[in-house]
């Protein structure tokens, strides 16, 4: 389980992943606030095989999750480069 | 239009921009990060209150020209942009790039790269497993995102900075169960002493992995030596890390840490000479005394050109942007020489303490027959070593690896190869095939959604 150490940040939003919600802190990175809310899979790989987080610098590809925003077409995006944002729909697989 | 694209924030990047401002150039910069820094200096979001972020001695020198360079005038930032490609045309280059809105483009007379470095990938039976990273996507998210990133944390590798981060976790309230170095103690003292006139005390990476062993040892943190990682274990999620004494560790975190390759992309797509980092098998951007590529107009700095750190990296950046200057006629060849003498004597003698880093780090051994032929070692496209080298083997088998990748799928995915190619250069040595230059460099650099490319 991931914790969060900053030692003051914005209050708290609701974002929704795979239709659940999921709390995040404005301006952290998508893949931070699934690490915080214990979610480390992000896909299942051609075996069906569940894959999470790897580079963390944009390199690999393994974080890619769909994204909505509001205002914003629906964008297949690395989770590891994505601030989160007030209303977002995030789906993975 | 431009007159310099500065591709990557990190050291190299905002030294050579504060230079390249100071004298009236026009320049923009790029990254994929919202805010400037590099890794090494990978910032959180404004939002969040950070108490004492990155203290020490080590990163002092660089947050002084972050800040420098973060006040720059002149420097039109584009932070959260990723470069696509460069084509070259009659007046510099294009840059064609993309952000949270969709496709921009950039054109610029020069360009320098400096996309910075990424920890190597290394393939073990378990890589795949969520919970095993890279010790740099690690760290990131400690120094960036201010999350522990797990529970408990295994750290396993052969290079000296997985003590750095193992030390900057347990600062954290991480649980370290343990570093592991593949190779023994003996072996990395041997490869200072060859060298016994290196005054390792006045220098920073090695006086802060000392700093991070003592700190870890009072903290009661095993640091073990010659202990290889052979595998990870776990179904739906990491469970524990096995070592070749048959040790396991229950984590939830594995960080793995064998070195680092370059960000070379950009360069190879140009068409850049490229040269392979011995150990690591990494494709380098050759340069001449002012940084410049074999490409007119396209100058590297940094990792790009060879790891070597961010001290290497800044002065790097300072030289790249001295020899633009001279190109452009600003200063003289005599200004330009006096401005870079004091430059490339601090190098010189940074580059020999980088070579002696790399050498203690160098992963070879410790990754040699890790992988079995049922480990993945193109993560994107799921193909197995076993696969690999069925296709090597098959009759006529590919000379070189994008013969390979046409056949296997390996380096097809969304990363370009940047995840295995190293390893399956290796493997067609292993088995006997020429391994080529590696895959042929293929736009995009990162992955776009289609519709940002159509009009």
């Amino acid at each position: 389980m991931s914790h969060r150490v900053a030692t003051h940040h914005p209050e708290p939003i609701l974002i929704r992943v795979d239709g659940a919600e999921v709390t995040a802190l404005p301006g952290e990175m998508l893949a931070s606030a699934l690490l915080a809310a214990d979610q480390p899979v992000f896909r299942a790989d051609l075996e069906g095989q569940a894959r999470g987080m790897f580079c963390n610098m944009g390199t690999c590809g393994e974080c890619f999750v769909t994204v909505e925003a509001p205002g914003r077409p629906a964008r297949r995006l690395r989770a590891c480069l994505v601030p989160v944002e007030l209303g977002m729909v995030v789906r993975r697989g | 239009m431009f007159d310099l694209a500065i591709i990557g924030g990190g050291p190299a990047g905002q030294a050579a921009a504060e230079i390249a401002c100071a004298a009236g150039l026009g320049v923009v910069m790029l990254d994929e990060q919202p805010r400037m820094g590099g890794q090494i200096l990978r910032q959180p979001p404004a939002t969040l209150g950070v108490r004492d972020w990155l203290p020490g001695a080590t990163y002092d020198d660089l947050k002084a020209q972050l800040h420098r360079s973060e006040a720059l005038d002149g420097l039109d930032w584009r932070g959260g942009v990723s470069v696509l490609g460069l084509f070259r045309d009659a007046d510099g280059f294009q840059l064609l790039a993309t952000g949270r809105d969709g496709r921009l483009t950039i054109a610029a007379r020069r360009v320098l790269v400096a996309a910075g470095c990424y920890d190597m990938p290394t393939a073990f039976p378990g890589w795949t497993l969520p919970g095993v990273m890279s010790a740099g996507g690690v760290q990131a998210f400690l120094k960036s995102q201010q999350i522990v990133p797990g529970k408990r944390f295994v750290l396993a590798g052969t290079h000296p900075l997985q003590l750095l981060v193992a030390d900057q976790l347990r600062k954290a309230g991480a649980d370290v169960a343990g570093v592991h170095f593949a190779q023994g103690l003996g072996a990395m003292v041997g490869q200072l002493l060859r060298d016994p006139l290196l005054p390792l005390g006045n220098l920073r990476p090695f006086r802060d992995a000392a700093a991070a062993f003592v700190n870890l040892r009072r903290a009661g943190v095993a640091v073990r030596f010659g202990q290889r990682l052979v595998r990870a274990i776990g179904s739906e999620r990491l469970e524990a890390a096995e070592f070749a004494d048959g040790t396991r560790i229950a984590c939830d975190v594995l960080a793995t840490c064998y070195g680092f390759l370059p960000q070379a992309d950009l360069p190879r797509q140009a068409g850049c000479a490229m040269q392979r980092c011995e150990r690591t098998g990494g494709l380098a951007a050759v340069i001449d005394r002012w940084q410049r590529s074999s490409v007119q107009g396209l100058s590297a700095a940094g990792e790009t050109t060879g790891v070597a750190g961010a001290e290497v990296a800044l002065r790097e950046g300072r030289l790249a942007a001295i020899g633009i200057l001279l190109a452009d006629g600003l200063l003289s060849e005599s200004e330009a020489e006096r401005r870079a003498a004091p430059i490339r004597r601090e190098l010189a003698k940074l580059q020999r303490f980088a070579d002696l880093l790399a050498r203690i780090a160098d992963p070879r051994t410790a990754i040699a027959g890790l992988a079995d032929d049922a480990t993945i070692l193109c993560r994107c496209e799921d193909v197995t070593r076993g696969a690999l080298i069925r296709a090597i083997r098959a009759t006529a088998g590919p000379e070189d690896a994008s013969a390979l990748k046409l056949v296997s799928r390996a380096g097809m995915g969304v990363c370009q190869g940047r995840s295995c190619e190293h390893a399956v250069r290796a493997l067609l040595a292993e088995q006997g095939a020429a391994p080529g230059g590696g895959f042929t460099a293929r736009f995009p650099a990162r992955p776009v959604a289609i519709a940002d490319l159509i009009d």
